[in-house]
């Protein structure tokens, strides 16, 4: 064998080498992605793999966030929900969250059951004593602690359950769900073996909080007001992708069953655009915004882009006056 | 006293290892090689050139939904690898093992060497397997990194054990091309044209015409190996009629269906070259 033939195998072998120590690496331990769009949150192992909606927000990123702040000066807003909430579990939203993912799966009986999931700094021990307190029981399941609140007049949709999946890892849902989810570690069988819906996940932009689902899913399942399933027949999938920080951008968009639907769909953004643009004339601070919405998509897909600057917000009608 | 009487021929596995270390660096910088390393560099260029698009945004635009790295991924996969490069490849490289020799009209002094005639096949088959293995598996990985973080679908670690299917798969895609290759190129004469017109017409028009016939192909058993869900073409009655014609056998049908090819393929070979009496044209 000669020498250049030695060093042809060597740097072969080294790039299969390199390549499979990487590859074994990422495989068990995760690998930071390059140059590249960020890789899925972990969380959707707990997700079951019938979902018919995922999402997913950055809430710590967005609560900070320069428009969250210009929205809270403008319009305070209630934070009722949001304390009765930390009386009831111990958690703050506000500090305690990084970031969330949230799933719906029709349920055989037409409704639809929520998951979520938390990431963040929980005290459990802080958090079982308060909910103990407000009548929440305790049971093993999977050798994990699931903590289920019913509610006092004892419906089944105001019952729900909390469990500490992993350390920070929170799933608050109905019980059902979050016992799925409990199982969803041994079973393996999650969202990312719905190649569709991973599919569409991996298509959209990268950005602090966004969310995929399947609509015929939802309109089975009752889900949608009927006013609005009524008026989106064709739509099969549809994604909203967007970045929240000194102005609020994303993308919205929606598959058609075919491309007759995805044009009707078109002309009708097409017309709200136009009364849109007509409206925003004698409102100079509305100019940027109806400015930066641009409809897109080809074949059967229908998108539209927007970008609305900050200081839109501050010209929001104030609820304080 | 002549080489022959010398001494007990060497055995078919020592000489088939002598003809393979001859042989190696033969086949791996003759100009096929350097062609074909061209060709195995390409979906590198366009793995590279994806990566950037994705990176600078200039190709991925919201006009159109951006494609999961991993399906693009899955999709290289199908048409660039198991589709052409592993068949071209074994097409190339398969074919030429005795016929080159036969062209050079060096052959004489392989068949006057105190070995089997069957022993040269052998060891040549082993040099173009580990040439292409050599040349195409580290492409395989190269553009995996490349491709598969694109956009946000399943990771590189998700896809891990993917790639190692692949690998696995197109290693022996090359090893049942090369054994079919190499008795096409012991038997016939003008062994690559009929190499080319088995791997890019009788396969492609016989795995989408209805019936048994695509059992008559590696591509048939190859394909039961592939994990990628296979791309479906834009136009609709294309796509109905693929979807009613596909018939993917099981893994182990697949894997069965390619020792076959790979041990008969070789047997095949090694008769035709210990019985064949090549004439060397002048």
């Amino acid at each position: 064998m000669t020498t250049r033939t030695r060093y042809f195998v060597i740097t072969s072998l080294l790039v299969l080498a390199v390549g499979l120590g990487t590859g074994l690496v990422a495989f068990y331990v995760g690998l930071p992605v390059v140059g590249g769009g960020s890789s899925n949150p972990s969380e959707l192992d707990y997700v079951p793999r019938t979902a018919a909606v995922v999402a997913y927000a950055e809430v710590r990123e967005i609560m900070v966030s320069d428009v969250r702040q210009r929205i809270r000066r403008v319009v305070p807003i209630p934070e009722d929900g949001q304390r009765a909430f930390k009386e009831q579990t111990g958690i703050d939203i506000e500090s305690d969250i990084d970031h969330v993912v949230a799933s719906l799966e029709p349920q055989a009986d037409g409704k639809t059951a929520g998951l979520v999931l938390a990431r963040g700094r929980f005290n459990e021990a802080t958090i079982e004593t308060l909910m103990r307190q407000h009548g929440a029981e305790v049971e093993e399941y999977q050798g994990k602690r699931v903590m289920i609140r019913t509610s006092p007049s004892g419906t089944a949709g105001e019952t729900f359950a909390l469990s500490f999946i992993e350390p920070g890892l929170i799933a608050i849902g109905n019980p059902p769900m979050v016992r799925t989810a409990i199982d969803l570690q041994k079973t393996g069988e999650n969202v990312r073996m719905n190649s569709e819906l991973m599919g569409l996940l991996g298509s959209i932009d990268a950005g602090q909080a966004w969310v995929v689902g399947r609509v015929d899913a939802l309109q089975s399942g009752r889900s949608l007001p009927a006013g609005i399933a009524e008026r989106l027949p064709a739509i099969t999938w549809f994604s909203v992708s967007g970045q929240v920080d000194s102005q609020v951008s994303g993308t919205v968009r929606a598959d058609t069953r075919d491309e007759q639907a995805a044009n009707d769909l078109r002309d009708v953004v097409r017309g709200f655009l136009a009364l849109a643009k007509l409206q925003a004339g004698s409102r100079p601070e509305m100019q940027a915004m109806v400015q930066s919405l641009e409809l897109g998509g080809t074949g059967n897909s229908v998108a539209l882009s927007f970008s609305i600057p900050g200081e839109v917000f501050d010209t929001l009608p104030s609820r304080q006056q | 006293m002549t080489a022959r009487d010398a001494g007990p021929k060497p055995g078919v596995v020592a000489s088939a290892l002598r003809i393979f270390d001859l042989s190696f660096g033969q086949m791996l910088w003759s100009r096929r090689s350097i062609f074909l390393a061209l060709v195995v560099g390409g979906p590198i260029v366009l793995g590279a050139g994806l990566r950037l698009a994705e990176a600078s945004r200039v190709m991925f635009t919201f006009d159109a939904p951006r494609p999961a790295g991993a399906l693009i991924y899955g999709v290289m996969i199908w048409l660039i690898y198991v589709r052409f490069l592993v068949p071209v490849l074994g097409a190339f490289y398969g074919t030429s093992l005795i016929a080159d020799e036969v062209d050079d009209k060096t052959l004489t002094y392989l068949f006057t060497r105190p070995i089997r005639r069957s022993a040269v096949i052998l060891g040549k088959y082993l040099a173009y397997l580990v040439c292409t293995v050599l040349l195409l598996l580290p492409s395989v990985v190269v553009v995996f990194f490349l491709v598969v973080p694109i956009g946000r679908g399943r990771t590189v670690g998700e896809m891990f054990p993917v790639l190692l299917t692949d690998l696995g798969m197109l290693a022996l895609g090359l090893a049942a091309y090369g054994a079919l290759f190499a008795f096409i190129g012991a038997r016939l004469k003008r062994p690559l044209l009929v190499g080319l017109l088995f791997a890019l017409g009788w396969e492609p028009a016989v795995g989408m015409a209805p019936g048994y016939l695509k059992r008559l192909t590696v591509a048939y058993y190859l394909q039961a190996l592939v994990r990628h869900d296979m791309p479906q073409p834009e136009f609709r009655p294309a796509a109905a009629l693929l979807q009613a014609f596909r018939e993917v056998p099981s893994v182990g049908v697949g894997l069965l269906g390619l020792s076959v090819i790979i041990g008969a393929g070789l047997w095949l070979a090694a008769q035709a070259t210990e019985h064949r009496e090549y004439v060397l044209e002048q």
